[in-house]
């Protein structure tokens, strides 16, 4: 009864004007990024934080995570049409969307696609709803060694999950640590690594930083070559409603799907494009027809475009419970809501009840304008897909420069935008990695301060870490992992497993 | 050996020495009371650690991890990258002289054109629709004071 008058509360907040307009424009800008190939929610969301400046915290995090989970119902759309992924976690959509397009059957593919993304974001909210609370009511007892191996943890699925070499996956960790770190040292007040520059004594700020390293090195990256105009499966898109037969064969991968997707979400390191992989795989492995698969099967549809959506919402219980996020995704909305001095964590729920609500009603009914936006207006999103790059790419920059600058009213974070944006792309060229950089930014200054406290509860020892059942627990699959990632059976397993979203 | 691969693990390995002889001199305090140079320390050596085994790597393995043979920016259009980081470059340094509209318009006048060669005029409409439409979003709407220059716009 509880979470019902909370959930009405909620939906109280969410109603006024102002939240609803933000909430669409949030899913409204996700749906187009999830079009767009070439800019993924880390990048609109980034792009977008300084707009949200002027806003109140809650219409700033209903419109960031609007982004997050649009993008996954719009990046369906160009893997079905174009077989172009829209963003990383519909990869696995395009082997048998494409091919259900090239068989007269996109409108199927494009509804089912929808509406299996809608009923997983609602369970996943549902499971956000029921799951939270408890949480963050045990979470209330952790203190620095729990929170300091969980973050570890964190940062090693991140790592684990790479898609290149475990050295520079964690080499890049270890140097977003660094970048973290910089600016004044909490407990003394001294100065670390600003080299007389006043704009940094703050540190360096997450939206230049972000922004430069996925957004400004995208756009290098892409106009590295030519810009022609992408092609189009040109078919008419009719019946766009699932037949029985359609929803019979799609129901059971949905539910799975929406399962698998909640619980890969809550993990940390895990989210979106993992459990889209998942959910495909395991389809694949219990159909009575896998030789379908990559052929048309609908299965391959349902089954991952449900994954990636329920993962969104599983992704938000670490963040909102435990302060720590479990995705770059949430790393940025983790940096948004500590921009608007909220600060995610246990202590969340209790004392702002009307953000975590509020976001909780808010998922609910940006789902149904998702539904809206992404069935009967598929025609838009198709002439979306038609904006040539080199109209796309100065606009980029521009909001970019705009997002930079507006923060602080400073060019010194342009320049700051810049800076990232050259090492994002040296370091896309060079084959590293930008997902474990941004995670362990965010975390870095967590993580030291929780070190530092630990170390000073336990005057000096590390066996901190290992003497509470948490944080031993933590510390020993931290271990564990890092060990199993230079075993070469592991780690040829690890070699398959899908990058998590990056941009 | 790959060259690449080289050059990435060199880069590291200074940026992993430096940030370690600099924490060194932040102070690195005790265990039981980590000082400020404490975690740079700590992250520094560890990079200086993995980029040296990374380095090793190279030597030790026979495979080639990736287009070895191949120059990193063979058949790009790398010089068009370069160009967009100068000019962006020049715009920090311009913005406040000539304000943000007017900047911001030659900025985008070169984005449209430079980079993928269109008509003049496409080029030049397109800039003042960008330059408008963001100057009613952000300056009117909300709200964002940008640069005005020595013109005051």
């Amino acid at each position: 009864m509880e979470i019902l008058h909370n959930l009405s509360s909620g939906f109280l907040e969410i109603i006024e004007f102002n939240n609803l307009l933000f909430c669409f424009i949030g899913v409204l800008i996700g749906t187009l990024v999830g079009v767009l190939p070439g800019i993924g929610p880390v990048g609109a969301i980034s792009l977008l934080l300084p707009a949200t400046m002027k806003t109140t915290p809650l219409s700033s995090i209903i419109m960031l995570a609007g982004i997050y989970y649009g993008a996954m119902y719009g990046g369906s759309t160009t893997s079905i049409l174009v077989n172009i992924p829209g963003e990383a976690a519909s990869v696995v959509t395009c082997l048998d969307g494409y091919q259900m397009a090239r068989q007269g059957r996109a409108g199927p593919a494009l509804g089912i696609s929808a509406f299996g993304s809608f009923i997983a974001g609602t369970l996943s909210i549902v499971g956000l709803m029921l799951v939270a609370p408890p949480l963050a009511a045990v979470a209330i007892q952790f203190g620095p060694p729990e929170y300091f191996s969980l973050m570890c943890l964190g940062m090693t699925i991140l790592i684990y999950l790479a898609s290149g070499s475990i050295i520079r996956a964690i080499m890049m960790a270890t140097f977003g640590i660094i970048i973290g770190c910089i600016g004044q040292d909490p407990e003394t007040g001294s100065t670390r690594f600003v080299f007389g520059v006043p704009d940094l004594l703050d540190g360096i700020g997450l939206a230049p930083f972000v922004m430069g390293l996925f957004g400004i090195s995208e756009v290098f990256l892409n106009i590295e070559h030519s810009l022609e105009v992408r092609g189009i499966f040109e078919t008419k898109i009719k019946g766009l409603l699932p037949n029985l037969q359609d929803w019979k064969d799609s129901i059971m991968p949905i539910m799975r799907g929406s399962l698998l997707g909640f619980f890969l979400g809550i993990l940390p390191g895990g989210g979106a494009v993992v459990s889209s992989f998942a959910s495909y795989g395991i389809e694949k492995k219990i159909s009575k027809h896998p030789e379908k698969f990559g052929h048309g099967a609908i299965e391959g549809v349902a089954g991952p475009e449900s994954a990636n959506n329920s993962a969104t919402g599983g992704a938000f219980i670490p963040l909102l419970t435990l302060g720590i996020p479990s995705n770059v995704v949430m790393a940025v909305l983790l940096g948004a809501l500590m921009i608007h001095g909220v600060t995610p964590g246990p202590l969340l729920i209790s004392r702002n009840p009307q953000i975590f609500w509020g976001v909780v009603a808010s998922m609910y009914i940006g789902n149904i304008m998702l539904l809206v936006l992404n069935l009967p207006l598929i025609g838009i999103w198709v002439q979306v897909l038609k904006i040539p790059y080199r109209i796309l790419f100065p606009l980029i920059i521009l909001f970019c420069l705009i997002g930079a600058y507006s923060i602080n009213n400073s060019t010194f974070d342009i320049v700051l935008m810049l800076v990232f944006g050259v090492l994002g792309y040296l370091m896309r060229k060079y084959k590293f990695e930008g997902a474990p950089m941004v995670l362990a930014f965010v975390l870095g200054p967590m993580l030291e301060s929780s070190l530092r406290q630990s170390l000073l509860i336990s005057k000096g020892s590390f066996l901190i870490f290992f003497s509470r059942p948490i944080a031993a627990a933590g510390m020993i699959l931290t271990i564990l992992m890092l060990i199993s990632s230079v075993i070469p059976a592991f780690r040829k397993k690890r070699e398959v497993i899908p990058i998590e979203e990056t941009t | 050996m790959n060259i690449h691969h080289i050059l990435g693990s060199i880069f590291w390995l200074l940026i992993g020495a430096y940030v370690t002889i600099a924490a060194y001199k932040l102070g690195l305090g005790y265990l039981r009371k980590p000082g400020p140079g404490f975690i740079f320390f700590c992250a520094g050596l560890l990079l200086l650690f993995l980029a040296s085994i990374d380095l090793a790597l190279t030597f030790i393995s026979r495979q080639k991890t990736y287009n070895a043979d191949k120059p990193l920016w063979f058949g790009t259009r790398w010089k068009r990258v370069l160009m967009v980081v100068g000019v962006l470059w020049v715009y920090v340094y311009i913005v406040h002289v000539l304000g943000f509209l007017f900047s911001t318009f030659l900025l985008m006048v070169f984005l449209f054109e430079a980079v993928e060669p269109t008509k003049w005029w496409i080029a030049i409409l397109s800039s003042l629709i960008t330059i408008l439409g963001s100057y009613c979003i952000f300056e009117l709407w909300l709200k964002v004071s940008f640069p005005t220059g020595i013109m005051g716009f």
